[in-house]
């Protein structure tokens, strides 16, 4: 058993309202809550850690409006157990603007006009970083399967494929 | 007609249950078989957690897998074969370059799966397990007569993948029972395999038809051994076995493998649902393994 | 030519920052102290008589507070009772599957949904009917109760028509209609060379925005105020029905509309009366958040529509005669776009003869709302096909005959209103000169596969409301505008463009805000391609205003007369004379510092409705259709769209992309789905398929420019055209490549298959 899942003495016995403690590293700070283990990773961040960038769009893994990055891996939170990320490192959108500047990302986001209503961006941004974190220089259609788990019903994706693509620059 | 009812539709949130995080397959199979039938076993969760969110599904225990560190990883085995831990990620098993190079439909399917964010949870033993005529990876393991490896309470036994299903979402594991890996044996040379699916969306869309075909080529160029399997075509995936001997020991041709589709189709019961019809099901299936054994040849002459 | 400084000029969204960083608050990221998570209980028929409902067990049940069901809300005057908002929860009958019966309020959203389980409703199951066909015939069963008299507060905010639908006196699943004539039908199709008659079909579809719907509401019962942050389109209307519903006076009621994640004609009035209702019975904040599966079966979609259409032309491609019959599916409260399909189906073209006859039916689905430009794809599926059927039949250029017979202004609607100026024409030009469609017959196909070219067009008449806004001047001469329009196309940041060249200054001295419904000047529903239209006029109104109080200060300051002023680079001076001159800035200290001789500058505007003006569009689609598989791909699309003068070409070709992405979803994949029982099926976004990234081309911009007569600058709304032709143009490019046409949207594989003769 990890140790860090359960507050409880004999976990084996936990009552079905036992809570349990996990630890986050959540955009380079460690954040420790006690949650229900039927709490998604989306809830928790949202609702205890109040991070509320990340959004809920459909709660079936088929939007990507909920998408995080955990161990350097872009996932949707709205599938993930809150506990099952125990002890991970854990970057949300509210994470990705370092030092008071936006990433390069945000900035041609911005620029590039492939922001309109805003609720997919969140979790197309991660997409898109976690896309560049480990292809620098994607082709266009590299970008477009990147970011085809990710809806957005007010752009048509063009621009925001312009975006990340000049964000590669 | 009076009618008492009670329904809930799609609630997003999940009821309360018991998690545990074992470490070990043999701590998982003695929580499974201490928490019984309420309890369940959690892979990537992107079906369980959709199912617990929207259809009912109510475990009384989870029992997730994450922290088993034995079940994750693909290794060469010294008979020539691949051995998949069932914690594999899909987008590990779709770019892992022996699956890739040997076990080209096996890659096919993991890549197609979801979207980058599915196959970065999604596991291979989930996508098995979860017995949906659907699952991507389901008909290229069959091809390959890949078989599964799987703990129990009493001791570890193995069972040929296409055994493991039983109906739409039902397998033959017996309670407490963990698939630990897959087991795929060596490939002979000039072999070729593929998978190919149809989805009205180009991703993001579950299989309307799977087809996955394995192609090894005789010396002279005539078709060795064929296997061809087909998905969301029936209760359960199916070998297309009168279509795999037609082509046993034929030259291959255009005429060749149309004939095989046609053998294929008679193969599957498809139905009908949000999906598609019964009969587009019915044709798609000898349209698509005519060109899955095109795209197979062309891959074991390479 | 006027040149201009900052309008016209593409510039970033002025909210973006929050936007990418993840700070801006959308109504389900509302949370307040002992708040109150509602959980709807829905039907599982579609027509049904609620025997009783007991809600004893699911009371008990922890974490519950309240249950609600109809016997406990207000009573509502009958006349409303025609409009889905009013009918919160079911009381006698449930009309459509999925119609919310109670509501259950508990500490957290689990156990909501835990208890929603344990309620006992029994009901008995009445006939339903589902098909707009099947309900008009005599024989069908009534989809309901009779509405009683048709209120259409929600659908005048999308398109202001002076024509008023018909209401059927006899009890009939068809609630209202509206006919249309001119000259004389068969005459025309006497002349015809050609007459082509088809039935098309297009499916109801989901608005698709990516926030399902989402309210929280709290009520203090001591001061008797309101609060409601919502995700609304129009803040204003939302308070103007729940105060006319619950009778509260305005003054206590604050709707602040949260950023919007999309709304698209679908997020007006939905939720926000049962949470008011719900917090002030239990004087607690309330949250009522959709899942996906709700908003999909239970918010209010796009209706489904049955087009019966027969069109005539002659050999030199002139048309002749239209006559047609158009029935939209209300679903099972009235509310179908009528009026508007009547008039777009004979709208684009100049048919001499025509007979139109629209009709909106009701059947135990889920009711309809509006959609981008509500009604036109429908319509426009028809015409546009049928107009290459005919040119292709007579084997004349599909573009050619369409810029023979397009309306220009002055000609007459089927309604004989006549438009003002329009840019029809110059749409279909900008996509004739495209390379889109000028190498249509060059590019050669996949092998396997053949590839295809399609041109439709599409119009939005437009939608007119009266809007205020206020501009003012701070103490560091930065200027503060304040209106009331929620922002979902990127209005905000054409609003400081307006203010920024009214006044000459740099953009960033400009912040815009969005007041909620007790600070900001009055505004209508950001719908129907208006908001720029109408409150761009009056925010130009308001800089004019600061503009000409400024001017008075300084003439006064600078003793000289208003008429010798000139205003440069933020210093206002006589004649150009650097000693007799005044900053900008020094004007801002002197109307607002302590002892300040001056008043505050506040710069009011205040317009009403005046003249509509109509936006066109054309599109041009190239696809490759697998001949096996009926599978059809979009290779690159092209859009034209009449922007009258972009203000913002940023936003215009966003809102451009944007609608034509909606119009492919509704070509290849959109389509509710029910089951024989009238349940939806697809109720996730798995199976309802809104196209991804991969699904969709590239998406070329062409930007018109014809000025309307009363815009801003010319501008006229921009919002609703693209969504229009997509449909007509995908059929249009499949009939190209393969021959064959399909007649009813969206053109699956297998409808393609079918329509091959393969299946
Ligand atoms: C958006 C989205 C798109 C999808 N697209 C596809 C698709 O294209 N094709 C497709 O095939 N599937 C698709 N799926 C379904 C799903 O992702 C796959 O089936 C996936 O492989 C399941 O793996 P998992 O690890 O997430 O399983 P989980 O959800 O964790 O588990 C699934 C089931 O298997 C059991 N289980 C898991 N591991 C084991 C084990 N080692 N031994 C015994 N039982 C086990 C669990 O108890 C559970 O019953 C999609 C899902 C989503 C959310
Ligand atoms: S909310 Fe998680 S994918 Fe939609
Ligand atoms: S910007 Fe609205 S969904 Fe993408």
């Amino acid at each position: 058993m990890t140790t860090a899942e359960t507050t409880t003495e004999t976990p084996r016995e936990a009552s079905a309202l036992e809570k349990v403690t996990v630890r986050y590293t959540i955009n380079g700070e460690q954040r420790e809550v006690e949650i229900a283990p039927n709490r998604t990773l989306l809830e928790v961040v949202r609702d205890e850690l109040r991070l509320t960038g990340a959004k809920e769009g459909c709660g079936t893994g088929d939007c990507g409006a909920c998408s995080m990055i955990v161990d350097g891996k872009l996932i949707t939170s709205c599938l993930m157990l809150a506990p099952q990320a125990d002890g991970s490192e854990i970057t949300t959108i509210e994470g990705v603007a370092q030092d008071g500047k936006l990433h390069p990302l945000q900035q041609q986001f911005i620029d590039h006009g492939a922001v309109q209503c805003g609720f997919c961006i969140p979790g197309m941004i991660l997409a898109g970083k976690a896309l560049l974190d480990s292809n620098p220089a994607p082709s266009e259609l590299e970008i477009r399967e990147a970011i085809a788990g990710n809806l957005c019903r007010c752009t048509g994706y063009t621009k925001i494929v312009e975006a990340i693509a000049a964000a590669a620059d | 007609m009076r009618v008492r009812i009670r329904v809930r539709y799609n609630a997003p949130h999940m009821r309360r249950f018991d998690y545990f995080a074992p470490t070990s397959v043999e701590e998982a199979v003695s929580l499974l078989q201490e928490r019984g039938d309420g309890a369940r076993l959690l892979a990537g969760g992107t079906d369980l957690l959709v199912q617990m969110k929207e259809a009912g599904v109510h475990p009384s225990a989870v029992v997730s897998l994450h922290a088993v560190d034995e079940l994750r990883g693909i290794s060469d085995e010294s008979d020539g074969g691949l051995r998949i831990g069932a914690r594999t990620l899909m987008n590990d098993v779709a770019a892992h370059e022996t699956v890739r190079g040997a076990y080209t439909a096996l890659a096919e399917g993991a890549g197609v799966l979801g979207s980058t964010q599915t196959r970065n949870m999604a596991t291979i033993g989930g996508n098995i397990a979860n017995a949906a005529p659907s699952a991507d990876t389901a008909p290229p393991l069959a091809v390959f007569d890949a078989e599964a490896e799987i703990a129990g309470p009493g001791g570890t036994r193995t069972l040929p993948v296409i055994e493991l299903f039983s109906g739409p979402g039902s397998t033959t594991l017996e309670t407490a029972e963990v698939i630990t890996a897959f087991r795929l044996p060596a490939v002979p040379d000039h072999t070729g395999s593929a998978y190919q699916r149809h989805t009205p969306r180009k991703t993001m869309d579950i299989a309307t038809v799977g087809v996955s075909v394995k192609l090894t080529l005789a010396d002279d160029g005539s078709i060795g051994d064929a296997a061809i399997c087909l998905g969301a075509v029936a209760p359960t995936v199916i070998r297309a076995g009168e279509a795999e001997r037609a082509l046993a020991g034929e030259t291959p041709s255009d005429e060749l493998f149309a004939s095989a589709g046609e053998l294929a189709q008679a193969a599957a019961s498809p139905i009908s649902d949000v999906r598609g019809s019964a009969e587009f099901r019915r044709y798609l299936i000898g349209v698509m393994t005519r060109r899955c054994l095109g795209i197979a040849l062309e891959r074991a002459q390479a | 030519m006027t040149t201009y400084t900052t309008v016209g000029k593409p510039i970033p969204r002025v909210e973006g920052t929050h936007k990418v960083t993840g700070n801006s608050t959308y109504a389900a990221d509302v949370q307040l102290p002992g708040m109150l998570h509602c959980k709807l209980l829905r039907s599982p028929y579609a027509h049904a008589k609620i025997v009783s409902i007991d809600t004893t067990k699911a009371a008990a049940h922890a974490g519950v507070e309240r249950i609600v069901t109809a016997d406990d809300l207000p009573e509502f005057e009958a006349r409303y009772m025609s409009n889905r908002a009013y009918n919160l929860l079911a009381g006698e009958e449930v009309v459509f599957h999925g119609q919310p019966v109670a509501a259950v309020l508990a500490t957290d959203a689990t156990a909501a949904e835990e208890a929603l389980e344990l309620i006992d409703a029994v009901y008995e199951e009445l006939p339903a009917v589902f098909d707009p066909l099947d309900a008009m015939r005599d024989d069908a069963p009534p989809a309901r109760a009779p509405v009683g008299e048709i209120d259409r507060s929600e659908s005048k905010g999308h398109v202001t028509v002076e024509v008023e639908e018909e209401q059927s006196d006899k009890p009939s699943n068809v609630v209202s209609q509206t006919k249309f004539s001119r000259g004389d039908v068969e005459a025309g199709f006497a002349e015809s060379d050609v007459v082509v008659e088809r039935t098309w079909r297009s499916a109801m579809m989901h608005q698709g925005y990516i926030e399902p719907h989402a309210t929280v509401a709290s009520y203090d019962p001591i001061s008797e105020e309101l609060t409601i942050w919502t995700a609304t389109q129009g803040q204003f209307f939302v308070r103007d029905q729940i105060s006319r519903m619950l009778r509260i006076p305005e003054t206590k009621i604050r709707v602040i509309g949260t950023e919007l994640g999309g709304g698209f004609g679908g997020k007006i009035f939905l939720t926000q009366s049962l949470a008011a209702v719900l917090t002030r019975i239990t004087s607690r904040p309330v949250k009522l958040v959709f899942s996906r599966s709700d908003d999909l079966v239970g918010a209010n979609p796009a209706g489904q529509c049955v087009v019966d259409l027969k069109t005539g032309m002659k050999n030199d491609g002139t048309v002749t005669a239209l006559q047609t019959k158009v029935i939209y599916n209300s679903g099972a409260y009235p509310g179908a776009p009528v009026v508007i399909g009547a008039i777009l189906i004979g709208g684009y073209y100049k048919f001499p003869n025509l007979e139109i006859e629209a009709c909106e039916v009701l059947t135990n689905k889920v009711s309809v709302g509006a959609i981008r430009a509500p009604g036109a794809h429908n319509v426009t599926l028809a015409i546009e096909s049928q107009m290459d059927m005919m040119a292709r039949e007579l084997e004349r250029d599909p573009l050619d005959v369409r810029m023979q017979n397009a309306v220009e202004a002055g000609d007459e609607m089927p309604s004989k209103a006549v438009y003002s100026s329009i840019g029809l024409k110059e749409c279909l030009k900008a996509v004739q000169d495209s390379e889109i469609w000028r190498d249509r017959n060059e590019r050669p196909a996949t092998p396997g596969k053949r590839r295809g070219v399609g041109i439709a067009v599409g119009g939005w008449l437009g939608g007119l409301q009266p809007a205020g806004a206020h501009v003012e001047l701070n103490g560091d001469g930065t200027l503060n505008v304040i209106v009331g329009s929620n922002d979902i196309t990127g209005t905000n940041t054409s609003f400081a463009q307006i203010v920024a060249e009214e006044l000459a200054v740099p953009l960033d001295m400009v912040n815009v805000v969005t007041g909620d419904t007790k600070t900001a000047p009055f505004a209508g529903m950001s719908a129907g391609s208006k908001t720029l239209f109408t409150v761009g006029r009056a925010v130009k109104a308001a800089a004019e205003d600061v503009r000409s109080q400024l001017l008075g200060v300084a003439a006064e300051r600078l003793q000289a007369k208003v008429e010798e002023l000139e205003w440069k680079d933020g210093v206002i001076s006589v004649g150009g004379d650097a000693e007799k001159s005044i900053k900008f800035r020094q004007l801002a200290g002197i109307t607002t510092g302590f002892g300040a001789q001056y008043p505050p500058v506040i710069g009011r505007g205040a317009i009403s409705a005046r003249q509509q003006a109509p936006g066109f569009t054309a599109q041009v689609a190239e696809v490759e259709v697998d001949e096996e598989t009926g599978e059809v791909t979009l290779l690159r699309w092209g859009i034209a769209q009449d922007a009258g003068f972009a203000i913002n070409p940023l936003s215009v070709a966003g809102q451009m992309q944007g609608g034509a992405t909606q119009g492919m979803g509704i070509a290849l994949w959109e389509e509710m789905l029910h089951d024989e029982g009238g349940r939806l099926i697809n109720d996730g976004l798995l199976d309802y398929r809104m196209p991804t990234a991969l699904d969709v081309p590239n998406i070329e911009t062409y930007i018109v420019e014809v000025p309307s007569e009363d815009g801003p600058y010319g501008a006229r709304g921009v919002g609703e055209p693209s969504i229009i032709p997509g449909a007509a143009a995908v059929g249009n490019a499949i009939e190209d490549a393969i021959g064959v046409r399909v007649a009813e949207a969206p053109f699956t594989p297998e409808r393609i298959l079918r329509a091959m003769g393969k299946i």
